[in-house]
């Protein structure tokens, strides 16, 4: 053991500058599995910390409906025996909100949360300047709004808001608040008022998209027994009850996936950095063969050897990995204080730590050396094959013929090794295999098209001018790295080009979409008695007059069908139909369906309710023609027969898409409200003036810009590519890292071949140039490898995941490629200055 | 200590068989001085590699101090490498990446000998060493570097020594100042030494020379 450590770190200590740069690959793979599941540690180790604050309550009984009496009074039942307790109600809608006292003000979406004395029972209310909360601000038509929405509207605090009808007084601005879920999509920004105040606006009109929660809070013991009692209870009712441990645990499964996800970014990269380690290895291993002869003939056993490089390698893959937790110490360390206190803050928590957990660092450390250890073992094989012999005759190592079944294992072990490694890091066996599978392929099909671009250089080396002729012959030199190189450096440019590729297309597709006579202006809860005048104020505006479509909400309560059948909505629930459907009633097919089987009415009311379903709901949830479905609509029970079944192009929005369609009549009068799609004025002032026009005579009715949602949809793709881009990035560096290792292992040969070069009467400008045409033309192939495998990644997305029109990218693809060449150009050159710096004679003496 | 019985390699050249040794027997017994000599392609190294076991007889029998090595596998000839037999070659072979010292250490740090360092400090004393152990073989002349291919040889005091060309690579004065070595080991421990040599010098002082042409001795 003692011989086998001393020789490894002797070895190092000649070789480490050589190999050291495919190690600091693992090193960046294993900081980014670091960093990232200890931020996301870190953010779950405050949740458990505070998780009442996210519901700001121990339970909550939720609905979209107004309370029932058998609600309300289970609850009560339920809640006499528990001591002590405290209730409170809570509501929240999405709707307009203006300010007041101006007529050309604009109008906003916003979230509105109506309160009541006792909110919260956990968390706090963080407000602008220090000030303390207290329900005395929200009283008489007191405020706090969001500090966005100032910006928005051009107020501050002291000035009046519209809701509905209703003028409140902005009386402070909210940072930050108890009951905001983590993640949770939001509207608009949140404006908060008095409970009783909501109701005075009367936006709590029947119809209206309010969601009512009931929060109470109990003694701990009294949770669970209250929350089982309560969902058999009220099992049948629209309602959802929970507790602040129910969100906590919804949250922490979320943030552990997402961690688990997360970090497979950095195994990926690892994985780069692995597939570095097996190219160096292999390299190293020719070059030591002399040294391991060496070592057999002074009585090394071979598999003594083998544990000198094996320990080699794990001393390696350790160091690295160990820089890689510093680089994620570094990289959290970075983030700035403020930072952190605002991501706290948005996320619903009071602070949220920095620090690397002993966890992520243990597993990013495992990581990293397994990795290096499986991608080094085959190549460490090759060790095998040197006999002592050699160093009598030359000649003497002849590679056994047939399968060498040790190197077959050791591929077969290295193979099962990282799969079992992606399982364990994504912690689900399914995903890990998907990823292992998609690394496999995207490597495969990179490594092809590499292939088939250097074959498709091959002519170059026979080229009448002398640089070029030797700068492609240089991609085929004995050892070379150029196939590592052009899937590692490939890989980075494919995420990068393949990404921003994808944006364009997505963003375009959108652009064409509104650009045509698409409706970009969608109103919501058009009440009746508004419907003609609010199609007066959108003809007066939009040249026609739009179509609005009735639409009501149901919720289903029975089927009887063929392949499902219940008697209830909780076995809607288990039926995957539980929750509130948005349905329509109308005479005639939309111009974005078609039938696909059964036949559609006629104009003719019936007196016999029907409905048309969507196909999904035949094919995933198993309605069929000739099943009756019951549904709850505003209290109302209406069975329906289906009778077609249709297919919804759902990219094509000009007028909606509905999961059940409705013939007319089949709601006789019940009360129902209306939507509009309108293609709104071009110019942002004629639009703004008609979200205002519409919104201060009709003050319920939600105008949602779809350029404004378009503008946030382009914001959140941004990220998103901001945020795959980093990720290509990360692996580009690597892939230059790999480049300079691979410029490092070759040096000796190409110091040697210049100094013949230079005997031979080449001189230093021919060198450089020669230099320059072999990493530029390199460059150039690494750079169409990711260019091709991103043109095949968006062609494949857009028609089967996305399903909309494809076309080349052709700036991304072509500025990607020259980038790349660019910056391979430039890495393969710089580290390879010492080769034109050294004298002839000196080298050649040395031989 | 060394005996061969019938001992020959025949080698595939071209897809046909090639015998570059023909049948040998010899017995060298303990502390003689054996020297080999004979034209290039003669079959000389290759009576060497077979004594040392680094390659395996096309037919016959080798026994060395007594242990028949013919059936050895090779992690068992590494041992018996490691415990009987010291190798000199007209290349020093000395790993790169190790100072002076570090060579002559290797053989002993692989037999698990106590006191190496200072075993390898004597060795490197013995042959005029002690101020280079520190460098590295590129930093030493072509004699210094046979010289402490010579102390790794000797590192486990084995009982045979086998040279290949020792001298072949050195100047007249290193390559007398490594004969002399050579001849002080065999004289003081009674080392037996098998030397493949063109060197007239060196055959006129051997025990037995045995010369060989066209892979038979002559």
């Amino acid at each position: 053991m003692r011989f086998i450590l001393r020789m490894a770190a002797r070895e190092l200590r000649s070789s480490w500058r050589r190999v050291a740069f495919f190690f600091v690959c693992v090193a960046v793979g294993v900081a980014a599995i670091v960093a990232l599941r200890s931020l996301i540690q870190n953010v779950r180790a405050a949740l458990a910390a505070e998780a009442r604050t996210l519901l700001a309550a121990d339970v909550s009984v939720r609905t979209d409906r107004p309370w029932s009496d058998a609600v309300r009074r289970a609850v009560d039942r339920r809640l006499a025996d528990v001591v002590p307790r405290r209730r409170t109600e809570i509501v929240d809608l999405t709707t307009m909100v203006r300010a007041a006292g101006d007529a050309d003000a604009r109008a906003r979406v916003v979230e509105l949360r109506g309160v009541r004395e006792a909110f919260p029972f956990y968390g706090r209310f963080e407000l602008a300047g220090g000030r303390r909360y207290a329900f005395d601000l929200l009283r008489a038509h007191g405020a706090l709004v969001a500090p966005e929405l100032l910006a928005q509207l051009g107020l501050q605090v002291g000035d009046a808001l519209l809701i509905g009808d209703v003028a409140f007084t902005i009386r402070g601005v909210i940072l930050a608040e108890p009951g905001r879920r983590l993640g949770a999509f939001s509207f608009g920004p949140r404006v908060l008022v008095d409970y009783a105040a909501v109701e005075e606006t009367g936006l709590l009109a029947f119809a209206s998209r309010a969601n009512r929660q009931l929060l109470l809070q109990v003694p701990e013991p009294a949770i669970e027994p209250l929350v089982t009692a309560l969902r058999a209870e009220l099992q049948d009712e629209l309602v959802r009850v929970g507790s602040y441990r129910g969100t906590e645990s919804r949250i922490e499964r979320n943030l552990e996936r997402t961690e688990n996800y997360l970090s497979l970014i950095g195994f990926v990269i690892v994985i780069l950095g692995g597939l570095g380690v097996w190219s160096v290895t292999r390299v190293f291993v020719q070059q030591r063969l002399h040294s391991v002869a060496v070592l057999k003939c002074l009585g090394a056993t071979g598999g003594r050897v083998l544990a000198v490089y094996v320990t080699q390698v794990a001393l390696l893959g350790a160091s690295g990995s160990l820089l890689g937790v510093a680089l994620a110490r570094l990289a959290l360390a970075a983030v700035p204080e403020r930072l952190a206190a605002q991501a706290a803050t948005a996320a619903g928590l009071t602070t949220v730590a920095t620090d690397l957990t002993g966890s992520a660092m243990a597993q990013g450390v495992a990581v990293g050396l397994l990795v290096s250890l499986l991608f080094a073992l085959a190549p460490l094989l090759e060790v095998r094959h040197a006999k002592p012999l050699l160093l009598l005759r030359r000649d003497a190592v002849r590679p056994a013929a047939g399968i060498d079944w040790p190197r077959a294992a050791a591929l077969g072990l290295a193979g099962a090794g990282l799969i079992a490694v992606a399982v364990w890091q994504a912690a689900s066996l399914e995903v890990g295999l998907y990823v292992s599978g998609g690394f496999a392929a995207v490597a495969t099909a990179l490594h092809l098209i590499g292939r088939g671009l250097v074959r498709a250089a091959a002519p170059l080396e026979r080229a009448p001018w002398f640089a070029l002729r030797h700068a492609a012959l240089s991609l085929s030199r004995p050892g070379n790295q150029t196939r590592v190189i052009l899937l590692a450096v490939g890989l980075g440019s494919f995420f990068i080009i393949g990404v921003r590729a994808m944006q364009t297309n997505l963003l375009g597709n959108f652009d064409r979409e509104l650009r045509d006579d698409a409706p970009d202006m969608f109103l919501i809860d058009i009440q009746q008695d508004q419907a003609a005048g609010v199609r007066a104020v959108l003809a007066a505006a939009a040249g026609e007059a739009p179509q609005l479509i009735p639409v009501l909400r149901a919720r289903i309560t029975g089927v009887d069908g063929r392949r499902v059948s219940f008697d209830s909505p909780s076995g809607a629930r288990r039926a995957g139909l539980g929750r509130e459907y948005t349905v329509t009633y109308r005479a005639s097919l939309a111009e974005n369906e078609r039938v696909v089987a059964g036949r559609f009415w006629d104009d003719v009311p019936a007196a016999e309710p029907e409905i048309s379903i969507e196909e999904n709901l035949r094919d995933e949830q198993g309605l069929e023609l000739g099943d009756t479905v019951r549904f709850d609509v505003l209290g109302r029970q209406i069975a329906a027969r289906v009778t077609s079944v249709r297919e919804v192009r759902w990219d094509d929005t000009r007028s909606g898409g509905f999961m059940f369609v409705f013939r007319p009549g089949s709601f006789g009068d019940a009360p129902h409200t209306y939507i509009a799609f309108v293609q709104g004025p071009a110019a942002g002032a004629a639009r703004a003036r008609l979200q205002r026009d519409v919104v201060a005579r009709y003050p319920n009715v939600s105008v949602i810009d779809g350029l404004a949602v378009l503008d946030t949809l382009r914001r959140v793709l941004d990220y998103v590519t901001l945020a795959i881009s980093v990720v290509g990035g990360v692996a580009l560096f690597s892939g230059g890292l790999i480049l300079v290792g691979a410029v490092a292992m070759t040096r000796f040969q190409r110091i040697h071949e210049a100094a013949i070069f230079r005997t031979l009467g080449a001189n230093a400008r021919l060198l450089a140039l020669m230099l320059v045409l072999e990493y530029g033309v390199l460059g150039i192939l690494a750079g169409g490898v990711g260019s091709l495998g991103a043109l095949i990644l968006t062609w494949a997305l857009a028609r089967h995941v996305f399903e909309i029109a494809w076309f080349p990218s052709l700036l991304a693809n072509v500025s990607g490629v020259f980038v790349t060449a660019a910056v391979v150009g430039c890495v393969g050159v710089a580290a390879s200055v010492d080769v034109l710096r050294r004298k002839p004679l000196a080298t050649l003496r040395a031989e | 200590m060394i005996e061969l019985r019938g001992v020959s390699k025949t080698v595939a050249s071209g897809g046909r068989p090639l015998t570059i040794l023909h049948p040998i027997d010899l017995s060298a017994p303990s502390g003689q001085f054996l020297s080999i000599v004979g034209p290039s392609g003669s079959g000389k190294s290759t009576l060497l590699g077979l004594i040392a076991g680094l390659d395996t007889p096309s037919t016959g029998e080798i026994a060395i101090d007594g242990v028949e090595i013919t059936g050895l596998d090779e992690d068992r000839l590494a041992r018996l490498r490691g415990a009987k037999i010291g190798f000199v070659f007209q290349f020093f072979h000395l790993i790169p990446s190790l100072t002076a010292l570090e060579n002559v250490l290797v053989p002993l740090e692989i037999a698990g000998a106590g006191r190496a360092a200072d075993k390898a400090a004597a060795l490197l004393r013995d042959v005029g060493l002690t101020a280079r152990g520190h460098h590295y073989p590129s930093q030493l002349s072509g004699g210094e570097q046979q010289r402490v291919a010579i102390a790794r040889a000797l590192a486990n005091d084995p009982p045979i020594l086998l040279a290949d060309e020792p001298t072949g690579n050195l100047d007249s004065a290193n390559g007398r100042h490594v004969v002399d070595l050579l001849l002080d080991v065999n004289r003081t421990r009674r080392t037996t030494i098998v030397m493949v040599t063109h060197d007239r010098e060196l055959t006129d002082r051997a025990d037995v020379v045995l010369a060989m042409r066209d892979g038979r001795t002559c």
